[in-house]
This record gives C-alpha cells, sequence and structure tokens, in this order.
C-alpha cells in the first residue's frame, strides 16, 4: 500500500498534503494533550512493532505481495488520533530511509495507512469489544481492508483524469475496475488475517498481563 | 518496567528475530512496482513515472544494505528502522516534557 513517487498526479498530492498537514496539526495537538512520560515507552514500542509487521511480506495469487500494517493495535491501545500520528512516522521513516513509500505520496499513505486504519480499526474495536472476544481481529480486519480500499481508489482514478492526448495514461495506469478488486480482495483474504491475527495475540497478551497487574495490585 | 511494556518487548524481540520469514517471497507488492513492469506490462512507462525527480537516495534500499546478503541486510534494516522510531519518540517525549514543565 506503499504508493511511490510518480504514481499519482500533482493535484492529487497537493490535495492530499491539503488535508493531511491540518490533521496531522491537529492529532498532533491531540497527542501532545494526552501522552506523558509513562505511557511513551509502550508507545514508541508499538510503533516499532507496525514498522516490523509491514516487513512481513505474504505473497497472494497473481504475483503480488504484500502486509499487515498494525495500525488498528495502536489505536485500541491508546486513541485513533495518537495511531495516526504514529504510523504517519513510521511511514516517513520507510519513505526517506528505505525507499518504500514515495516523498510526495506519504500525505495519501499516511491517509491510507495511518489516518482510514486508525479511525476504523479504534472504532469497530469500540462497537464490538463487549459483543465478542475476536472483536481485535474483526477490528485489525476491517480497518485493513477499509485502507486497502482507500488506496486502491486514489490509485484507479488516475487514469481516468490524467492521460495524455493520446489517451496513455500519465500516472498511475490502471483504472478501478483494476485496482480496487485486486487491493480488496487480497486484503480482505490475507493481509486483513495476518493483521487480524496479529492484533488479536498481540492484544490479548497486553491486556491480560494488565489484568493480572491489577487484580495483584488489588490483592495486595 | 511496567507488565505491558515487557509483553510488548518481548513481541518486539521476537519480531526482530524472525523478520527474514518476510524475505520469503520476493513478489512485489501491487501498485509499487518498478517501471520495467510497465514497460513490458503495457509496452510504455507512463511519463509522470519517468520524469518524476529522485527525491530519495535511501540508505537501505528496499530494506537492503548494498552489497550485503539478504538477509543481514533485512536485519539491518529491522533494527535501524526500530531506533529510528523510538528516536522520534524520544524526541516527541523531549517536547512534550518542556510542554509540561513549562504548563505547570
Amino acid at each position: 500500500m506503499h504508493i511511490p513517487d510518480g504514481y499519482l498526479s500533482p493535484t492529487t498530492v497537493a490535495v492530499g498534503y491539503a488535508v493531511m498537514i491540518p490533521l496531522w496539526a491537529y492529532g498532533f495537538k491531540k497527542l501532545k494533550e494526552k501522552l506523558d512520560e509513562k505511557t511513551l515507552p509502550l508507545l514508541g514500542t508499538l510503533s516499532a512493532l507496525s514498522f516490523l509487521i509491514m516487513m512481513f511480506n505474504v505473497p497472494v495469487p497473481g504475483g503480488t505481495s504484500g502486509h499487515a500494517i498494525g495500525t488498528a493495535l495502536i489505536a485500541m491501545m491508546f486513541d485513533p488520533w495518537t495511531a495516526f500520528i504514529s504510523v504517519s512516522f513510521v511511514l516517513l521513516i520507510q519513505a526517506v530511509v528505505f525507499g518504500d513509500g514515495g516523498i510526495s505520496t506519504w500525505a495519501i499513505n499516511s491517509f491510507d495507512m495511518a489516518f482510514v486504519a486508525a479511525f476504523v480499526g479504534y472504532y469497530t474495536f469500540k462497537y464490538l469489544k463487549n459483543k465478542t472476544k475476536f472483536a481485535p481481529f474483526i477490528a485489525g480486519w476491517f480497518s485493513i481492508s477499509v485502507a486497502a480500499l482507500c488506496d486502491s481508489i486514489f490509485l484507479g482514478i488516475q487514469p481516468i483524469f490524467w492521460h495524455d492526448a493520446a489517451g496513455h495514461p500519465l500516472y498511475f495506469p490502471f483504472g478501478l475496475s483494476v485496482s480496487v478488486p485486486a487491493m480488496l480482495l487480497a486484503h480482505m483474504g490475507v493481509f486483513g488475517i495476518v493483521e487480524g491475527v496479529f492484533t488479536q495475540i498481540v492484544y490479548t497478551f497486553l491486556q491480560k498481563r494488565a489484568e493480572k497487574k491489577a487484580q495483584q495490585e488489588v490483592a495486595a | 518496567m511496567s507488565k505491558k511494556m515487557k509483553v510488548a518487548l518481548a513481541v518486539l524481540v521476537i519480531m526482530i528475530v524472525s523478520v527474514p520469514v518476510g524475505l520469503l517471497t520476493s513478489a512485489p507488492a501491487f501498485g509499487e512496482w518498478d517501471p520495467d513492469y510497465y514497460l513490458k506490462k503495457l509496452g510504455f512507462v507512463p511519463k509522470g513515472m519517468q520524469h518524476f525527480p529522485q527525491l530519495q537516495h535511501p540508505l537501505l534500499p528496499d530494506y537492503s544494505l548494498p552489497g550485503a546478503n539478504d538477509v543481514l541486510g533485512y536485519y539491518i534494516s529491522a533494527i535501524v528502522g526500530v531506533i529510528l522510531v523510538f528516536a522520534i519518540w524520544f524526541i516527541i517525549g523531549k517536547i512534550i516534557a518542556k510542554k509540561h514543565s513549562a504548563n505547570s
């Protein structure tokens, strides 16, 4: 889902930054209000897990591969604004240091994998957490699936709006009818499952530990 | 250190150790192809991709260390990435601490 430079038209890039700069500013403000020295190490570690889980590439039929993103877990453990800012930083490091995802496309990539994934993951979990013990799995799965849908729409609209006089696309060349099913099926069918399992396992471990500790404190 | 932190760090270590699993597939991601792919598939590379100025000079391109073997490069990338993530939060922590002490 890391869209490289040159894949999106300058208009898409400009709109992306115009939307994301205020969201980043607001998210950072919220984050500063909420975080303190006690919660930062855990947030740093979960952000590092997001970076790492994106290195676990999984192949899918059709000759492509992909990975989970770890955004939903941070959103559930903290809040969606914090997760959004965390994963945006992860994406920036990936773009600058590893050439994974573009610089011009950082805003759009952050919208999909950080903003959308964080809010979808957070609210899905909030809605389901008292209804099923698989709420973390579903939140992770749904979060990356909606993020992938957004990504595929940004890619798929490129050839509709931006082509030369001969009809040759100038940027990403495949339309919505290719990009949406390809991205959505791969994420709903495979990467979303990985995301769901990762979210479920790590969330359960973290919460169990926290509950045990709370019980011990009550007992003591 | 809190129990949560210990669990999170344990997961972190397990993931770093097992990170070469991510190298088992060499298939590219959908929509992240190199220009050659379009040349083969379409017979041309879209102009916007061809002429895009090189903005990045990644130190570890595609999570590899030029000249080193893939697994070593992947390990180094994982460790460098994790350190950078922590560094960013360390700096933000300092900014927040400053703000808190300024307020109180």
